[in-house]
C-alpha cells in the first residue's frame, strides 16, 4: 500500500488550492482549441526545438562537420557528411550534412551544438511544446529540422507553433561570438538566413570589423578570407 | 657494439635533466625517448630528416652557447644541452606556427584530418592564440585527384616534404614533387602521370595536415567518431600491423601501425583499402542453397536462394557423411585465422578422416619445403650488408610491405640482391645480379651457382659471367637469405625446390624467407591444412600416433594436394568438395581443370564471404565472418610470426566465424570438436603442439607478436627436376600476378576493383623481328590446352625467348593456358 500514499498527495493537491487560496498550478496554454489557448511569453534566449538554417540563396548552411555531434553532452546528434555534387551543391564548399538527426528524447536543450557550429547552421527556435507518441517521431531527421524553401521551420503535427517562436533564432543567440574569440563580443558577425535576412545588431553591438556587414552597415571587406562566393560559413573575423 | 671501444651512450641534458642518448642519435629522437616530445611536421622516424618545416627548433648548446637549431637535423654530442621549453624555443615555435598558418585555410570543419591533425594539435599546444594575418591567402583549386585513391588539396599543404620523400625514398615511385617557387610552391603530380603507386595511401597517413586524403574515407566520419583496435592485416602473408577503425559497427579505415620487425608502419593500398569489402553489398548475410526462381529450395534449381543454417549445415553434413573420407576434398584455408584453421583441420583430419586438404591452390610450394627449410625473419633477410636471393614472386606485386623492407635493405643498408626470377621484378633496378633463367630451369642455374668451377656456357639462358659474379657474391661470407616462393605460375615447383635445396646444400647457413602470398597460408600450413601435415608444424607420418588419442579419426595415408583433388573431382573420384574461401575457377593455375572439377562434383560446398565465381556453382554456400575485423584470432605471417587479429565489428546477418562453422558441421557429422571458444582452441592446440604454447599463454598479443620456430617438418628428398625441352618456335610462358587482379577481396573493394591493369603478352624487344609483328599488334597466344587473343608489347625485362603475361586479369583468361602439372609451358605467339 505504501506507494499509494504518495498518490494521495497528488490527488489532494489536484483538487485543492493552497490555504491562502492562491492557485499554484497554472493552466498552461490549455491546448489548441481550448479556452485559454495562449502561451506565456518566452524569454528571447529560450532554447527550444532546433532548426537547420539555409543561406539566403537557399543553400544549406550545414557542412556535416559533426562538431555539434561531438560536443553534444547528451550524445543525441548523429551527423554524417558527404561530398557535394559540384554541379548541384547542397551547401557551399566540398561537404554537406548528408544525415542529420537529433533525438529529442535525449536532448537537454543546452545549446552547446549551436555554440559549436562553425557555420551557424544549427540554431534553436523557441518552441518546446512538442511531444511524441513513439520513439521514431522523437528522432528528428533532416527532413524535419531543415527549414523549408521559404526559410521557415516545418510545422509538424505534434508541434504547437505560435507566431514569433521561430524568430530571433539565428546565431546571435550564441553565448560565444562566431569566431569563438572574446575580442569579438559585441561585434556583429553572423550570416544572413533564408526567410529572415541578416539580423540587425542589438544595442551595444557594433558592426565595425564584422563580416558580412549587417543590413545598413557600410560594406567592409576587412578580414574576409573566403575564396568561395558561397562560403559564408568560415569563422569570420578570425584568420588563423 | 659492446666489444668495440666506442661509447655506447652519450650524456646530454634536456631541460636541465641529464639523460643518456645513443651515439649518432638525433636530438629529436633522444628527447622523445626520454619523454620530452618536440613538435615536428616534416620529421618521420622512418625517413631521412630534411629539416623542411623548422617546427622542431629548440635551443641547443653544443658548447658555444645556446642557439636555435632544428632538432631533427642535429645529432647528439657529449655534454650537449637542449632546451625545449625555454622562452626562445617557445617564441620560435609560436613563430613557425604563425608562419605555417599564413596560407593554411580554415578548412578544419570540412577536412578529414580535422580532429587528428598535427597542425591543429600543435597550434593548440605551441601556437599563437590569435592570428595577425588579414591578407588574402594563397588559393588553389580544391581537391584534385592525384590518383584513383588519393585527393590532394594544395591549399592545405605545409610543404613538409613527407609525401614526396615517401614516394621517392620509401616507395621508389617518385610521382609527386614540389613544383614552383617561394610562396607558390605546391606539391603536385606531372600532368598525365598520376600518383599511381601501390603505396599511395601511406602518404595520406603521414601527411601532417589534410592536404592528402583518401577517397574511400572521404567524409565518412570524423576522428572522434572512430573506435579502434590494433590488429593484423590478413590481405597478404606479410601480416602488416594495422589499426582497425570503425564507427557505428562499420569499419571505415585501416591505418598502418609501426611494427619494427614487420611493416614499419607502411601498408599497400590493397591492404589499406580492403576494408571496403567488409560491407560490400555482396557480403553474404546467411547461407544459400540451390533453389528455383521462386526462392524455394530445390536441389536441382538453377540459382542460389536463401536457406537457414539448419538446412544448409544439414545438407552439407549429409553430403560429407555420404561421400566418406576418401571422396571428400577441401580446398583453401588461407583466409582463416590460425584458430579457425585448427578447427577445420580437426574437422577434416580428425572427424571426417580425410587428408585431401590443401590450403594452397597449386600456386605455392610444397608444404615440407616451406616449413622444413631453415627459416629467416624479415629482419634477417634485411641484414645490413647481407645477400638476398630472390627466388620467388615479384614482392612489389605480391607482398608490398616486404618489398618496401627489401628495397630499404638494398638501398639504405647495402644488401646485395641477386635475382633468380624468370623476368625482371620491381626490385630489378636495385639488384646487383639479375639472373633470369628460362622458366623451369632455375634448378640447373642453382647447380651452376654452387659449383666450384665457373660454367663455360650459358646455363638456363644465363651468361656464364653473370653466374660467376653471382657466385662470388654468394661466397662473400655475408649472411645469405633466399626469398623463396613461386616465381611464375607457368612453371612447376620441381625446379624451384631443386634450386632451393641446391642453395641450402651449397651455401651452409643460408636461410629462407617464404614468399607464399595468400593471407594466412603459413598459419594454415602450421595448422595442418595441407596433405600429410598435422597441426603444430608436423607431419602425419611423424605425429599420427600423438593425435590418435586426441582426434577420433586421423587419416592413415597422405592425401591429395590441390591439383590432385581437382583431378580426382574432375574424374568423379571425389564427389564432395569444400571450398574454404577458395575460388579455383579464378585462382587455380589451370582454369580448365578447375571448371571440369567444379562441374563434375556432386556436392560443392563453399564457405566464403561472397558468392565467388566458383561459389555460383555451389550447392551450399555457408556465410563466414571475415578474418579481418569480424573475428578474434591470430595470424601467422611468412616468417612464422604469430600476431593477434581482433574483432571490431559484428559480421553481417547471421554470418559466423569459420571455426564455429567447423564445430557445427562436426556436431552434425556425429562428432564433437569440443571447441567452444577461441581460447579453448588455443589451449587445445598448445597441448598438442609445444611450439604453439605462446598462443595459449597469450604471449603473442603484443604488437610484434611472437615468432614460432621449430617444428618437425623436414624436406623430403627429391629426384632431380626434369628440364623441359623447348622448341625454337615457341616462347616460354611466364605468368605472374600483379598487385591488382580479380581476387575476391579486391573485387569487392569498390575503390580498387577497377584497378586491375589487364594483361598483354610481353616479349623482349629483340624478339619482335623474329615474330614479324609490331608493338601493339593483336596476336594469338596458343598453349597446348587453349589459346587466347591479346595485344603484344615489348618489355626489355622479359628475357629473349620468354613471353610474360599477368594471371587473373579481366581481359584474358591466362589461367586457361596453364597446366598445374607442367614443368614449363611453351606458347606460340602469332599475328592474327
Ligand atoms: S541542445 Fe545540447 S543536448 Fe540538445 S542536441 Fe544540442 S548539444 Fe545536444
Ligand atoms: S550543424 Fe553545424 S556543427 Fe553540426 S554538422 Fe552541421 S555545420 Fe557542423
Ligand atoms: S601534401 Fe602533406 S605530406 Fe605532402 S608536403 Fe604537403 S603537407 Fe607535407
Ligand atoms: S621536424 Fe625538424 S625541421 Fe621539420
Amino acid at each position: 500500500m505504501g506507494y499509494l500514499n504518495g498518490f494521495a498527495v497528488t490527488f489532494r493537491k489536484l483538487f485543492h488550492n493552497t490555504p491562502t487560496g492562491a492557485i499554484v498550478t497554472t493552466e498552461y496554454g490549455g491546448g489548441r482549441g481550448r479556452k485559454h489557448d495562449e502561451k506565456r511569453p518566452k524569454a528571447d534566449r529560450v532554447h527550444g526545438r532546433h532548426v537547420l538554417n539555409r543561406y539566403e540563396d537557399g543553400m544549406e548552411k550545414c557542412i556535416g562537420c559533426e562538431l555539434c555531434a561531438g560536443v553534444c553532452p547528451a550524445k543525441c546528434i548523429y551527423v554524417r557528411g558527404a561530398d557535394n555534387d559540384p554541379e548541384n551543391p547542397t551547401s557551399p564548399g566540398e561537404r554537406f550534412g548528408f544525415i542529420y538527426e537529433i533525438n529529442y528524447l535525449r536532448c537537454i536543450h543546452c545549446d552547446l551544438c549551436v555554440e559549436a557550429c562553425p557555420t551557424e547552421a544549427i540554431t534553436e527556435s523557441k518552441l518546446f511544446e512538442f511531444s511524441f507518441t513513439n520513439r521514431q517521431d522523437a528522432i528528428y531527421t533532416k527532413a524535419e529540422l531543415l527549414v523549408g524553401d521559404d526559410g521557415m521551420p516545418k510545422h509538424l503535427p505534434w508541434e504547437d507553433w505560435r507566431p514569433g517562436e521561430d524568430l530571433m533564432t539565428s546565431a546571435w543567440m550564441r553565448a560565444t561570438s562566431p569566431s569563438g574569440d572574446a575580442d569579438y563580443v559585441g561585434k556583429v558577425a553572423w550570416s544572413g538566413e533564408l526567410g529572415y535576412g541578416l539580423r540587425a545588431p542589438e544595442s551595444g553591438q557594433t558592426t565595425e570589423g564584422a563580416w558580412p556587414p549587417p543590413a545598413g552597415a557600410s560594406h567592409d571587406d576587412h578580414g574576409h578570407d573566403d575564396h568561395d562566393d558561397h562560403d559564408h560559413g568560415h569563422a569570420h573575423g578570425g584568420n588563423h | 657494439m659492446s666489444d668495440t671501444a666506442a661509447p655506447t651512450t652519450v650524456a646530454i641534458t634536456v631541460n636541465g635533466v641529464a639523460v643518456e642518448a645513443k651515439p649518432g642519435e638525433l636530438v629529436i629522437d633522444a628527447c622523445e625517448r626520454n619523454g620530452v616530445y618536440i613538435p615536428r611536421f616534416c620529421y618521420h622516424s622512418r625517413m631521412r630528416a630534411v629539416g623542411m618545416c623548422r617546427m622542431c627548433l629548440v635551443e641547443i648548446d653544443g658548447g658555444r652557447g645556446p642557439a636555435l637549431q632544428p632538432s631533427c637535423m642535429v645529432s647528439v654530442s657529449p655534454d650537449m644541452k637542449v632546451f625545449t621549453e625555454s622562452p626562445v624555443t617557445k617564441k620560435a615555435q609560436d613563430g613557425i606556427l604563425e608562419f605555417l598558418l599564413i596560407n593554411h585555410p580554415l578548412d578544419c570543419p570540412v577536412c578529414d584530418k580535422g580532429g587528428e591533425c598535427p597542425l591543429q594539435d600543435q597550434t593548440m599546444a605551441y601556437g599563437p592564440g590569435e592570428s595577425r594575418f588579414v591578407e588574402e591567402k594563397r588559393h588553389f583549386e580544391k581537391p584534385i585527384p592525384i590518383s584513383d585513391l588519393v585527393y590532394l588539396d594544395r591549399e592545405r599543404c605545409i610543404l613538409c616534404d613527407r609525401c614526396t620523400r615517401f614516394a621517392k625514398e620509401v616507395a621508389g615511385d617518385p610521382l609527386i614533387h614540389f613544383q614552383g617557387r617561394g610562396n607558390l610552391t605546391e606539391v603536385n603530380t606531372f600532368p598525365d602521370d598520376p600518383f599511381s603507386s601501390y603505396f599511395s595511401g601511406n602518404t595520406v597517413q603521414i601527411c601532417p595536415v589534410g592536404a592528402l586524403t583518401a577517397k574511400p574515407y572521404r567524409f565518412k566520419a570524423r576522428p572522434w567518431d572512430l573506435e579502434e583496435v590494433e590488429s593484423t592485416s590478413v590481405v597478404d602473408s606479410v601480416g602488416s600491423r594495422i589499426s582497425v577503425q570503425s564507427s557505428r559497427d562499420r569499419v571505415l579505415r585501416f591505418v598502418g601501425v609501426d611494427s619494427d620487425p614487420v611493416n614499419w608502419g607502411w601498408l599497400t593500398d590493397k591492404e589499406r583499402f580492403s576494408f571496403e569489402a567488409l560491407d560490400h553489398e555482396g557480403r553474404l548475410g546467411g547461407p544459400l542453397m540451390r533453389g528455383n526462381a521462386l526462392g524455394k529450395l530445390d536441389a536441382k534449381g538453377d540459382q542460389l536462394v536463401r536457406a537457414t543454417w539448419a538446412q544448409a549445415l544439414g545438407a552439407a553434413a549429409s553430403a560429407l557423411t555420404e561421400a566418406g573420407p576418401s571422396r571428400v576434398g577441401v580446398l583453401g584455408g588461407a583466409r582463416l585465422t590460425n584458430e579457425a584453421a585448427y578447427a577445420w583441420a580437426k574437422l577434416t583430419k580428425g572427424v571426417l578422416g580425410t587428408d585431401n586438404v590443401d590450403a594452397q591452390l597449386a600456386d605455392g610450394l610444397p608444404a615440407d619445403v616451406v616449413l622444413g627449410l631453415p627459416r629467416a625473419t624479415i629482419d634477417e633477410a634485411c641484414t645490413p650488408g647481407g645477400v638476398i636471393v630472390l627466388l620467388g614472386p615479384d614482392p612489389k606485386e605480391e607482398l608490398g610491405a616486404l618489398y618496401l623492407r627489401l628495397r630499404h635493405a638494398v638501398i639504405e643498408d647495402r644488401a646485395t640482391l641477386i635475382e633468380l626470377t624468370p623476368r625482371s621484378t620491381g626490385l630489378s633496378k636495385f639488384a646487383a645480379h639479375r639472373l633470369h633463367p628460362r622458366p623451369g630451369e632455375v634448378g640447373e642455374l642453382a647447380t651452376a651457382l654452387v659449383a666450384d668451377v665457373a660454367p663455360t656456357r650459358a646455363i638456363a639462358g644465363v651468361e656464364p659471367a653473370a653466374i660467376a659474379a653471382a657466385t662470388a657474391a654468394l661466397r662473400s661470407g655475408k649472411p645469405v637469405t633466399v626469398i623463396l616462393g613461386r616465381t611464375s605460375l607457368a612453371e612447376g615447383t620441381d625446379a624451384i625446390v631443386e634450386a632451393a635445396l641446391t642453395l641450402r646444400d651449397g651455401f651452409p647457413g643460408v636461410k629462407f624467407l617464404s614468399a607464399l602470398r595468400r593471407g594466412n597460408v603459413h598459419g594454415a600450413l602450421d595448422m595442418g591444412l595441407s596433405p600429410g601435415l598435422l597441426p603444430g608444424r608436423t607431419t602425419l607420418a611423424a605425429s599420427r600416433a600423438a593425435f590418435v588419442d586426441a582426434w577420433p579419426n586421423v587419416p592413415t595415408a597422405t592425401g591429395l594436394d590441390a591439383t590432385g583433388i581437382l583431378e580426382a573431382a574432375a574424374s568423379g573420384r571425389i564427389t564432395t568438395l569444400v571450398l574454404l574461401g577458395a575460388d579455383p575457377l579464378r585462382d587455380f593455375p589451370d582454369a580448365a581443370l578447375a571448371k571440369k572439377a567444379l562441374e563434375t562434383v556432386e556436392m560443392l560446398i563453399a564457405v566464403d564471404l561472397f558468392v565467388t565465381d566458383s561459389g555460383r556453382l555451389a550447392d551450399v554456400v555457408l556465410a563466414a565472418a571475415a578474418s579481418s575485423s569480424e573475428v578474434d584470432g591470430s595470424f601467422t605471417n611468412l616468417e612464422g610470426r604469430v600476431t593477434a587479429v581482433r574483432q571490431k565489428v559484428t559480421p553481417p546477418g547471421t554470418a559466423r566465424a569459420d571455426w564455429m562453422i567447423a564445430a557445427e558441421l562436426a556436431t552434425r557429422l556425429g562428432g564433437d570438436l569440443g571447441l567452444e571458444s577461441v581460447e579453448q582452441i588455443r589451449a587445445e592446440l598448445a597441448a598438442l603442439s609445444r611450439i604453439h604454447e605462446p598462443l595459449a599463454t597469450g604471449a603473442f598479443g603484443d604488437r610484434d607478436g611472437v615468432l614460432i620456430t621449430g617444428g618437425s617438418v623436414t624436406v623430403a628428398p627429391r629426384e632431380r627436376a626434369v628440364v623441359p625441352k623447348s622448341d625454337a618456335y615457341s616462347y616460354r610462358l611466364i605468368a605472374t600476378r600483379s598487385m591488382y587482379d580479380l581476387g575476391t577481396v579486391l573485387q569487392h573493394s569498390s575503390s580498387s576493383a577497377h584497378l586491375a591493369p589487364g594483361t598483354a603478352v610481353l616479349l623482349h624487344p629483340l624478339d619482335f623481328d623474329q615474330l614479324g609483328v609490331e608493338a601493339g599488334a593483336r596476336v594469338k597466344v596458343s598453349a597446348a590446352k587453349a589459346s587466347l587473343h591479346t595485344i603484344v608489347h615489348p618489355d626489355a625485362g622479359v628475357p629473349r625467348g620468354s613471353a610474360a603475361m599477368l594471371f587473373n586479369q579481366p581481359d584474358a583468361d591466362v589461367g586457361g593456358l596453364l597446366d598445374a602439372r607442367a614443368a614449363a609451358i611453351d606458347v606460340r605467339v602469332e599475328r592474327v
